[in-house]
């Protein structure tokens, strides 16, 4: 393919410019891009500070979930010991698994990307700094209140996975377990606004002539980790909505008594579950492979074998869910499938491992800091891939499953493939973000504590496991020598927790922030992140020509510092970057950024006291901060979608792009788009629970809600598609009356209402109510989703009515407009399938 | 689009397979029937992978992109082909 | 409980569970190989010589030590799991001897079936089984989901309420052999334990034959504290009045080798500390303390149930 858009690759050849640039232009640039000051911090959104504070808050809640595991390491390191009451030990190791899974493993690899990767891609910012601000304001307050209900003996004790019936209303009666359904709610949400920007970031802000094949496997390991997140996080997303629904409300999903099913949990649970692992994964493992190809100063071997791991991890670790399901008593031949499905996943780590043994036997590797942290995490790796395989194998998995054996393979994955790495990153990355690199000396002390203590702690528990120990318990019977390997594992701890002391030593000594006087590219990466940057990123975006552009271009630091690459300085007085075509990487117009704004700090605030308060049952406060975290996302929304005076502009030696596009290249529709997705699965999940529960249970089922009425409601939603559509093609239209295509948005939005409004009233008229089994759950479950659907687009409705009374919304097309037909064209298509599909099945 | 979907073949045919059998294995379970839809879905995914390494094969690619792209999709459709074949030998096996 | 082995895995008692074992030493066999043949590539790649580096450094390396070896590797390895996954499910014979256990939190009812499915003896916490035969257990639970997993003696399987799940165990030899819950329950799950006693077959049948025959009900203080104090509300002893399902069948209590689901070994004083004050030993359990009885009817209800055979 020689072009993608139609752009001229000889213009590539303009650059870089020999004239001077001319006088005020980088000072201009700081100006534009100067970071907030004292409190006005709170309202950064330029991804080097939320980057940041991301990591920071993740490594926070690495540390707390550890002190957890400290304190029940002393508990089991003697038999029938009682430092830690049954019932507190219980919320412990469920916090411990919470803490570490949901608010450090995720939101640490996002966090490392929105650091990192807009810099390796010479973008200036992430595409939606706001909503990177939003997310993360709503993950550090929601963490730290979830993280709270220790200190009041209300935190969840259904483990990390909380089974239910244990963790339904009548096993677990109190708020400890709404705690842990409602407060992962806002880390759901962090992690798919997340995704959007990872997703769209790689694939439509990378600088001029990084094809994909030049891409760095790092942004193709994010890549894979953003769709994974999209098709992945409905499936918990809907779980945690279900089994909330059944404790508030009594709509019986779970409960086999009245049609629903326990297993029905674990299916969606671990759908989400066993991808989660590779997510978190993944992103680790593009780390280890861009500092190996570094740290043996040679390009990586096999860079495509690693790309092709990658997708292959990304598609065939959703085909292995049900490996956590073996001893659950599910058919033979679906069990099968799974094994055979978990032993093909681990090719692709294979790839990867090899390919690092291949790279460092070809360069010339230094033993630093970095370089022990990558050597421990691949040995340590390989160990717990090695276990995963054996318990792929189902009847070995039959004995090892909720052992100590799991406990054993899960950390050593863990731990060697993300959380070695991490550190191998801090070292490696540091001075890319700090004024001081952190000390070599002290690096190697606190690698060699971790890596003896981690081996101390864990690999014991293989035999621990083997020996009969199940995962879970509070202390364990003496008389069977478990307290022999059980003393071991506990003195490791506290040695892997020395060497996490003497790392956070290191950086209380030697990290300093900054924007623009890093340390600078002392291991000699080759990458873009390594240019020297101000707030502002690279000075100059450059044109990419290989995949480690520093070392093929000695000189190109210094061009892009003086500016003679593209978008030297700012073209229209904003903060600005440029969106590129997604596989060759050809500029197609300028992206006007925003600069800080506090609408999403307040906005985030406000989500997670809505959160935080529903589960306390606060109901009127709860509602008030959901109404006022509307409020500031409308507000915030408000300040998007504006036009600048000037229609394109020249990004640098005449390559002139326009300011405003509208349509499917947009980054905001690719946005809608991927949400759509996300909305999508979660309507996806809800339907395979009904067919899920009518297939285990249809002897509670009645006939359903008559076909007939179905008449009624796919006209209406017909008619909510065909308005929202014409109202696009009325703005496009020079003759049409300036509030036309307001109102027809208005109607299409009260024809979706009409649609699931007929649909509900059909459903309460054939006697079904959602109390009464599995089918009433899940259809009215459907109905709720579709009605939340619905409920979006009156908002959105009455938004663009506001919007275009202030005549914001400018012919012949509006981004604004355009993103909101999207979503009613998709609500009335989920709606019409919600009508369609509920009358297909029943007695 | 056609680059992605030459990226993505053998993967996209691998989770068509794997949640066909999915499917089949829910409902029908562990008998004759489910043992039969299986092998007949791993033999034809197995031919689609086929005749997309022959295309592969025949693509011949212009810049250095395309021949990314073509090494890319080879390696995928084998990677696929390896998973598939795996899937199906429950069908033969338990 | 005494008699144990250190690593019940790794010393089956059965067929069911040695198959594993055989399958689980394949797997560490090759693990081990696997990981000294990364360190060993590492170590020629970072110390080696310049001739085994240049040889390792290249995509052959992934194509073979990536893809090649573990494709092989793995085939054999999928294709003998599965078999061995068919073999551990194969049906028993029909005339098999059937147990039903369902799960409670925190402890084990036992229900022996005869051929129409009926349970025609009720225990709770032990199994009594024949060597050299298989058994198939019906594994069901009545609130949460619990998992049966006697190591030497079989794999596990979950309970999981409203389903029916089936496995074969079978002890090779007479033995005792001990297991534990192994699915989260909440509460005391770390002390809800089982035990499975193997006997040769004549003395099974015999002692099964002293069970059912119908017994003469034990009189005195402790039938009457029994009835008195509430047991009865819980507990069932056959052959009286007391009928209570809500807790462990008592029938043949005095022949447990365990007391509160395998964590105590089964003596008067056992049974006295148990009865007083069960919370002390087992927090959070379904039975209430009874520090109100004093020492001597606390031992006139332990000599009771100890006569319970």
């Amino acid at each position: 393919m020689r072009t993608e858009t139609g752009f001229d690759h000889s213009l590539y050849d303009r650059f870089p410019t020999s004239d001077p640039r001319p006088e005020g232009e980088l000072e201009e640039l700081e100006r534009i891009w100067c970071a907030p000051k004292g409190w006005q911090l709170l309202t950064a959104v330029n991804n080097n500070y939320i980057g940041i504070f991301y990591v920071g808050a993740a490594f926070l809640f690495f540390l707390l979930a550890g002190i957890l595991a400290l304190v029940m390491r002393v508990q089991l390191a003697l038999p029938l010991q009682g430092i830690l009451p049954q019932e507190t030990y219980n919320q412990f190791f469920t916090m411990h698994g919470t803490v570490m899974m949901f608010l450090f493993a995720v939101p640490m690899v996002e966090a490392i990307g929105v650091l990192l990767l807009p810099q390796m891609l010479a973008a200036r910012d992430l595409p939606f700094p706001r909503l990177s601000a939003y997310a993360f304001w709503a993950y550090f307050v929601g963490g730290l209140c979830f993280f709270a209900s220790l200190f009041f003996g209300l935190a969840p004790d259904g483990g990390w996975f909380m089974y239910p019936p244990y963790t339904s209303l009548t096993y677990s009666p109190g708020i400890n377990a709404d705690f842990w359904l409602l407060g992962i709610g806002f880390i759901e949400i962090s992690a798919i606004a997340g995704a959007i920007e990872i997703i769209v970031g790689v694939l439509r802000t990378r600088a001029p002539g990084m094809t994909l094949d030049k891409m760095p496997v790092y942004a193709w390991a994010m890549l894979v980790l953003g769709v994974m997140i999209i098709i992945a996080f409905p499936s918990v997303i809907l779980g945690t909505l279900l089994l909330e629904l059944e404790r508030a409300f009594n709509w019986p999903f779970f409960d086999p008594t009245r049609g629903g099913d326990a297993l029905l949990w674990q299916h969606l649970f671990w759908f989400f579950g066993h991808p989660e692992v590779y997510i978190i994964f993944l992103p680790a493992s593009g780390l280890v492979s861009m500092m190996v190809a570094a740290m043996a100063r040679t390009p990586l071997v096999g860079h495509n074998l690693i790309v092709l791991a990658f997708l292959a991890t990304g598609f065939i670790s959703f085909g292995v869910w049900a490996h956590h399901m073996f001893t659950t008593g599910l058919p033979n031949l679906s069990i099968g499938f799974f094994s055979a499905a978990s032993m093909a996943v681990s090719v692709p780590a294979g790839i990867q491992i090899f390919s690092w043994i291949a790279t460092f036997a070809v360069g010339r590797p230094r033993f630093n800091a970095p370089t022990l942290f990558l050597l421990g995490g691949i040995v340590t790796f390989v160990v717990g891939g090695l276990t995963g395989v054996m318990v792929a194998m189902v009847p070995f998995d039959w004995q090892a499953h909720d052992s100590y054996f799991i406990v054993a393979h899960l950390h050593y994955v863990l731990l060697g493939g993300m959380v070695f790495p991490m550190f191998a990153a801090f070292y490696y990355w540091t001075p890319m973000t700090s004024r001081h690199p952190l000390s070599e000396r002290l690096g190697k002390w606190a690698f060699w504590l971790m890596f003896a203590g981690m081996q101390v702690t864990f690999w014991p528990m293989h035999l621990t496991g083997l020996m009969g120990m199940p995962r879970r318990v509070y202390t364990y019977l003496p008389g069977r020598e478990w307290e022999v390997t059980n003393m071991i594992s506990s003195v490791g701890a506290f040695m892997l927790a020395a060497g996490v002391l003497l790392f956070l030593i290191d950086v209380a000594r030697s990290f300093r922030f900054t924007t623009d006087h890093d340390a600078g590219n002392i291991y000699d990466g080759g990458t873009l992140e390594w240019l020297p940057t101000g707030l502002y990123s690279a000075r100059s975006i450059p044109v990419v020509k290989s995949r480690e552009p520093l070392w093929e271009d000695p000189g190109l630091a210094e061009d892009v510092k003086a500016g003679r690459y593209l978008l030297p300085g700012s073209a229209t007085g904003l903060r600005e970057t440029i969106v590129t075509s997604p596989l060759l990487a050809e500029p197609q117009y300028l992206q006007i950024m925003p600069g800080p704004s506090v609408w999403p700090f307040l906005a985030a605030i406000f989500t997670a006291g809505f959160f935080i308060l529903l589960t306390i049952q606060a109901y009127t406060p709860s509602f008030t901060c959901g109404v006022l975290a509307v409020v500031c996302v409308l507000r915030w929304l408000w300040d998007t979608d504006r036009r600048v005076k000037e229609v394109t502009v020249d990004a640098g030696a005449g390559v002139r792009l326009p300011t405003y596009v509208t349509g499917p290249s947009t980054h905001g529709w690719w946005a809608m788009i991927i949400l759509l997705i996300v909305v999508g699965m979660i309507f996806v999940m809800a339907l395979f629970s009904f067919f899920y529960l009518f297939g285990v249970q249809s002897q509670f089922w009645q006939a359903p809600a008559p076909a007939g009425h179905l008449a009624i409601i796919l006209p209406a939603y017909l008619a909510a598609a065909g308005l929202a559509l014409l109202s696009r093609r009325m703005l496009a239209r020079e003759k049409t009356e300036h509030w036309t295509p307001g109102v027809l948005y208005l109607c299409a939005a009260a024809a979706l209402a009409a649609g699931v409004g007929a649909d509900m009233w059909s459903w309460i008229g054939s006697g079904l109510v959602p109390e009464a089994s599995g089918q009433g759950a899940t259809v009215y479950a459907l109905l709720s989703l579709e009605v939340l659907l619905v409920g979006v687009g009156v908002l959105m409705a009455c938004y663009l009515c506001a919007r275009n009374s202030r005549g914001m919304i400018v012919r012949p097309r509006n981004n604004s407009l355009d993103l909101c037909v999207l979503w009613v064209v998709y609500a009335a298509a989920q709606g019409s399938m919600t009508g369609v599909l509920t009358r297909l099945v029943g007695a | 689009m056609r680059t992605w979907a030459l990226l993505l073949a053998g993967l996209v045919i691998w989770t068509v397979h794997f949640f066909a059998l999915y499917i089949v294995g829910s409902i029908w379970l562990t008998t004759p029937l489910a043992r039969a839809l299986t092998l007949a879905l791993t033999l034809l995914c197995t031919g689609a992978i086929a005749m997309f390494l022959v295309r592969a094969r025949r693509y011949l690619p212009e810049t250095a992109m395309d021949r990314w792209v073509r090494s890319i999709s080879l390696v995928g459709l084998g990677v696929s082909a390896v998973a598939i074949l795996w899937q199906g030998l429950p069908a033969l096996l338990i | 409980m005494s008699g144990d082995s250190l690593i019940p895995v790794l010393t089956p008692a059965g067929p069911y569970a040695g198959s594993i074992t055989m399958l689980a030493w394949l797997l560490i066999a090759m693990a081990t190989a696997v990981l000294a043949i990364v360190i060993a590539a590492l170590w020629i790649a970072f110390a080696g010589s310049d001739r085994l580096k240049s040889r390792l450094g290249g995509s052959r390396t992934i194509w073979i030590g990536g893809i090649g070896v573990p494709v092989v590797i793995l085939t054999v390895l999928l294709v003998y799991g599965l078999s061995l996954t068919r073999n551990l499910t194969a049906p028993v014979p029909a005339e098999t001897m059937r147990v039903r256990i369902t799960g409670e939190m925190w402890w084990w009812r036992v229900a022996y079936l005869d051929e129409t499915g009926q349970a025609f003896m009720i225990d709770a916490n032990e199994l009594h089984i024949p060597a050299g035969r298989p058994v198939l257990l019906e594994l069901e639970s009545n609130d949460v989901i619990h998992s049966f997993w006697v190591p030497q003696l079989s794999g596990k399987l979950d309970m999981v309420p409203g389903r029916r799940n089936t496995m074969p165990i079978q002890a090779d030899a007479p033995g005792v052999f001990s297991g534990q819950c192994a699915e989260y329950c909440g509460g005391p799950h770390a002390l809800m334990g089982f035990v499975v006693i193997a006997h040769e077959p004549a003395d099974f049948d015999r002692m099964m034959t002293e069970r059912r025959a119908s017994r003469t009900p034990v009189l005195g203080t402790g039938a009457e504290l029994f009835q008195r104090t509430g047991c009865a509300a819980c507990h069932r002893i056959a052959g009286t009045k007391a009928n209570g399902t809500a807790g462990p069948d008592l029938t043949h209590v005095g022949t447990r080798r365990s007391l509160g689901a395998g964590i105590l070994p089964n003596n008067r004083g056992t049974l006295m500390g148990w009865i007083g004050d069960s919370q002390a030993i087992k927090p959070g359990n379904r039975m209430p303390p009874y520090k109100m009885l004093s020492a001597a009817e606390l031992e006139a209800i332990a000599s009771y149930l100890e006569a319970q055979r």
